[in-house]
């Protein structure tokens, strides 16, 4: 279906019902088969074709609503072809006149279309882009999340210190399971990535290790087969089954219905597929396979120290969220005296999962709606200034209008009405404007939307957009409407263009339009400019490491297949030297977590020497596993003290590499080197053998925190990532270290090949996103500001073409003219920025969560909009004053 | 009160839309597309019809009794379903009649008042 269809299906509402079933069918045919003439396959055949639809159906429309209850001249033309003029029409006459008036408002607007396409392209791309971001924010925000009753859904976490969203562990949430009553259920689900293999190509697919539960109380239902049984994931009962979903069904398995019965290997072990879910129900984008929590692989298994466990509720009907939550708290506080080594200082908390999900990107989404809505301000601005202009050739129209009677009110309406006909054209391309930004915001979005309604343009954002042109019709029409609508018969009947006093008026009217317009794109310009600094100064913080030419990929070695520590660092060390001798690399290692991918580990420490930290209240430190050469391949400098080695092995005595805020934070006045510290959850003492520089693990915008690296021969484990150091171009270098390794071991799914460069690009990517967005909004604005003063200043030319002529012609100069019109263009400006630096002053603290490195009263930024305005300013209105002072002082004279 | 009879003279002047349709369909019954397309072809292209215009003129016609539903209509020789066929009545017939010689006068009048300029020749 086209878009100018979808825009038909709107314009078929406005309809009487009963007509809508009678003739509905038979409209939309006519209108699929007009596509279909080649005349309308041009993309301005399309505009006509809309414009034409438009203008017929909604009069049509209103036609249908008025005769209907009037059978008898139904078929005659002969009321109302022209637009009356009553004087004070009693009540029942009203709503002819509104049809007389549309009517003949469409008639105007047709006669102008330059007017016309210009109002209505503009208001479309400000209803647009605003109905598009409505679309997002009604998804994300005000509609509930896409599971059945999702009121009831809540997060449970652990909390820790001031934190309220840590990660519990599995035995925790099998005790909250155990004495909670606020729950119809709990699940649990921990993400992880799974190596399929046993089929032609090994992959690595995205898997989720849930509680049979967890499917349940989320409302999946079967495609096909059947989902878990509670035994099935149970610690002790559970079984080899997996639930696969309907995109990797139909993606690797060639959607066989024979697959759920058969078995396939995942992490070298079999399972029986059970079942399959549709595409429809998803829980964190893309999971593909899921898989009983039991079976989960890690080091420290199901244990109380593994604490990254995802725990979802369904709430009784009945008990709130407060409730919950304060159950919970007993519960978290009684664990904690249960458990005095891993649960010391732990809590629980319960919030409702849409909060949780919404959190970080209500501020952003506030801030692009609130950048959409100023520009749909200035685009109104804009169409106000157009419609101001046309009063003036319309002033003889209205006069004579208002000479054979017509109220003031009655000429406002007619003017009204034709600003709130061009908004609803506006409206309806801003629907299409609304489709394309939809698209397009669900590819930018760097949000998993997986849990929401989906956003699309719906009858609730077409109706947010009809809301908006009426609104705006009505805001950008008043004032002109009013305005031209003050007229008197003097006026109309001495001069053809109205007295003096009405066109300075006009002119000042206009002015403050303008001067509206500037300062709402100084507010945008202000916020794009912060964006931008921030972007800039997060690109310009030092990792600590050297990103250029520097390739990173992850994979995973089967548990089952490497089960003592000696297989896995044997493999590991194979695998090194294999990737080491492809040409082009010119440096490999191992790292458990790469920088700015997202994996990381934090252990509670205590120091040799300090005194004891309270049970909880250990501090916390980032840790890494990597292999010898880490630091050199990635150009991470040490500071003093050695690398780890080959020689650190199993055997070896334990040592550990930390980081300068660590050794400035517990060795402030002695070395490092030789001093001792072991994680609070072990009794293994490990021996500080030297010091690196601090590297960003997140992001640029992390704060110095303690970081520790043990070679990976004395922590073995089965994933990891490599690092490699290319001469140059290190993408290309991906299959070949791809090759490498499996040189070494063929059953090694090896994913997420991607370029450092490519990862710090990534961090920013929410940033880049917001300010994408926020930058084209203030450039269109910087844009339609700049029109509108060259508009308005074009106008004032115009308007004092005479007074022009007349200084000319006692002596004044091209450059004194040019001056005088300029001069009036910049206080203009100048009003105008002082009005919007002081707004954008104000609005800028809003945003004060999405800066970084700058103040959202940053003085750069203040300085050059400003700068940016009056230049844009200065050449919309040098344009038009060169034309006033060239003018030829006879000419201009005789002009009036 | 029992309703009387239309007559003709009710429904005069008829809107340019209406008396297009009726011409459209003096040749035979015609679906709504073919009928935009005839008045298209039969003015050369100066009224052009939208679905508003079209569908909310046939609704009038219809309820005033000027032109009916085909009844052999829908589902014929691999026309489309939703397509409905529509022909004159004989009070459509009539209504055309009285507005074109109504429109005869008209032109008759403006050609003794010198409005109308003499076709000019071939």
């Amino acid at each position: 279906m086209r878009a100018v269809e979808h825009v038909f299906e709107i314009i078929l509402r406005l309809y009487p019902k009963e007509f809508r079933r009678q003739y509905g069918d038979e409209m939309r045919a006519f209108v699929h088969a007009r596509l279909g003439e080649p005349r309308y396959a041009t993309p301005w055949g399309a505009f006509a074709f809309v414009w034409h639809v438009f203008v017929d159906g909604v009069g049509g429309a209103v036609r249908e609503h008025l005769f209907a209850r009037t059978p008898a001249a139904r078929v005659s033309g002969a009321p109302s072809h022209e637009a009356p003029i009553p004087h004070n029409e009693p009540p029942e006459e009203l709503m002819a006149t509104l049809v007389s008036d549309a009517r003949y408002a469409v008639r105007t607007l047709r006669r102008r279309p330059a007017f016309t396409i210009v109002s209505a392209i503009t208001l479309a791309l400000g209803i647009g882009a605003t109905s598009a971001i409505f679309g997002v924010i009604d998804s994300m925000l005000f509609r509930p999340l896409r599971y059945p009753a999702p009121e009831q859904i809540v997060v449970v976490s652990m909390t820790r210190g001031g934190s309220l969203r840590e990660a519990p562990a599995y035995p925790d949430f099998v005790d909250w399971r155990e004495q909670s009553r606020s729950f119809q259920s709990l699940g649990v689900s921990r993400s992880q990535s799974l190596n399929l293999t046993g089929r032609e190509t090994p992959e690595r697919l995205s898997g989720n290790f849930v509680s049979a539960s967890l499917l349940t109380l989320l409302g999946a239902e079967p495609l096909a087969g059947r989902l878990f049984a509670h035994d099935e994931t149970e610690v002790g009962t559970a079984s080899p089954v997996a639930v696969i979903s309907e995109g990797l069904w139909r993606r690797r398995f060639g959607a066989d219905p024979a697959i759920v019965g058969s078995s396939i290997v995942l992490n070298a072990q079999p399972f029986t597929v059970i079942g399959i879910v549709p595409s429809t129900f998803a829980f964190f984008s893309g999971t593909e396979v899921y898989l009983p929590i039991t079976y989960y692989p890690n080091n420290a298994g199901l244990t109380r120290k593994d604490h990254s466990m995802f725990v979802v509720g369904r709430l009784r009907p009945g008990v709130t969220l407060a409730a919950a939550d304060a159950e919970m708290r007993t519960i978290g506080a009684r664990l904690a005296e249960q458990f005095p080594t891993e649960n010391a200082g732990s809590g629980a908390h319960v919030e409702s999962l849409h909060t949780l999900l919404v959190g970080d990107v209500r501020a952003p989404l506030y801030i692009v709606m609130g950048a959409v809505t100023l520009l749909l301000c200035i685009a109104c601005a804009n169409v106000a200034n157009l419609q101001l202009s046309h009063a003036v050739a319309r002033r003889r129209e209205m006069s004579v209008r208002s000479a054979l009677g017509a109220g003031r009110w009655r000429l406002a309406r007619q003017l009204l009405t034709e600003s709130v006909i061009l908004s609803a054209l506006g409206g309806l391309l801003g629907v299409a404007v609304a489709y394309g930004g939809v698209a397009l915001l669900i590819k930018i979005l760097p949000i998993d939307l997986t849990f929401f309604s989906p956003i699309r343009v719906d009858g609730r954002v077409m109706a947010f957009a009809a809301l908006v042109s009426i609104v705006t019709g009505i805001v950008f029409g008043l004032v002109p409407a009013l305005h031209a609508s003050r007229t008197n018969l003097k006026d109309a009947l001495s001069t053809r263009t109205g007295g003096l006093a009405a066109r300075v008026g006009r002119v000042e009217l206009r002015g403050v339009f303008v001067v509206a317009q500037l300062a709402l794109s100084i507010v945008l310009l202000v916020g794009a400019g912060l964006l931008t600094r921030t972007l800039v100064k997060l690109q310009q913080v030092d990792l600590g490491f050297d990103t250029s030419n520097l390739l990173t990929l992850e994979f995973r070695l089967p548990a089952t297949k490497y089960t003592q520590p000696e297989q896995i660092s044997n493999f590991f060390t194979r695998a090194i030297g294999e990737i080491r001798s492809v040409p082009g690399v010119r440096n490999a290692a191992l790292v458990r977590a790469v920088p700015l991918s997202g994996n990381s580990d934090a252990r509670a420490y205590a120091v040799a020497g300090a005194p004891e930290p309270e049970k909880g209240q250990a501090p916390v430190l980032q840790l890494n596993t990597v292999s010898p050469g880490y630091f050199q391949t990635i150009g991470l400098a040490l500071v003093t003290g050695r690398d780890v080695t080959d020689h650190d092995d199993a055997h070896a005595p334990p040592v550990v590499v930390v980081n300068e805020t660590f050794a400035r934070r517990e060795w402030p006045s002695v070395s490092a080197i030789g001093q001792r510290i072991r994680f609070v959850d072990s009794d293994r003492w490990l021996t500080v053998v030297g010091v690196a520089r601090d590297a960003k693990h997140f992001g640029p915008a992390d704060q110095p925190t303690p970081q520790a690296y043990i070679p990976y021969m004395q922590m073995p484990q089965i994933f990891t990532s490599v690092v490699v150091r290319a001469n140059r171009d290190a993408i290309a270098l991906g299959p070949l270290v791809r090759e490498a390794i499996w040189r070494v071991d063929r059953d090694q799914p090896v994913w997420k090949i991607r370029t450092m460069d490519s990862l710090v690009a990534n961090t920013l990517g929410s940033k880049r996103v917001l300010l994408a967005l926020v930058g084209v909004f203030a450039s269109v604005a910087l844009l339609l500001a700049g029109v509108g003063i060259f508009g308005v200043m074009s106008f004032a030319v115009t308007q004092r073409t005479h007074e022009v002529g007349v200084r000319m012609a006692l002596g004044a100069s091209g450059g004194e003219v040019l001056r005088l019109i300029v001069g009036q263009g910049l206080r203009l400006t100048i009003v105008a920025l002082l009005l919007g630096l002081a707004s954008a002053a104000g609005a800028m603290r809003l945003m004060a969560s999405q800066l970084f490195g700058v103040t959202p009263s940053d003085p750069v930024t203040f300085a050059t909009v400003p700068i940016v305005l009056s230049a844009v300013a200065a050449l919309a209105c040098y344009l038009p004053a060169r034309r006033a002072s060239r003018l030829d002082p006879l000419t201009a004279l005789r002009r009036e | 009160m029992r309703p009387r009879e239309p007559r003709p003279a009710d429904f005069l002047p008829l809107t340019p839309a209406v008396l297009h349709i009726l011409l459209a369909l003096a040749d035979g019954e015609q679906h709504g597309y073919a009928i935009a397309q005839a008045v298209e072809a039969l003015t050369d292209g100066t009224v052009r019809m939208g679905p508003g215009t079209l569908y909310g003129s046939i609704g009038r016609m219809v309820a005033g009794g000027l032109i009916e539903e085909s009844t052999r209509s829908r589902g014929r020789g691999g026309d489309d379903e939703r397509r409905r066929f529509y022909r004159m009545t004989a009070l459509g017939r009539r209504v055309l009649e009285s507005e074109t010689e109504r429109l005869a006068r008209v032109v008759s009048l403006a050609r003794a008042k010198n409005v109308l300029r003499r076709p000019e020749p071939a």
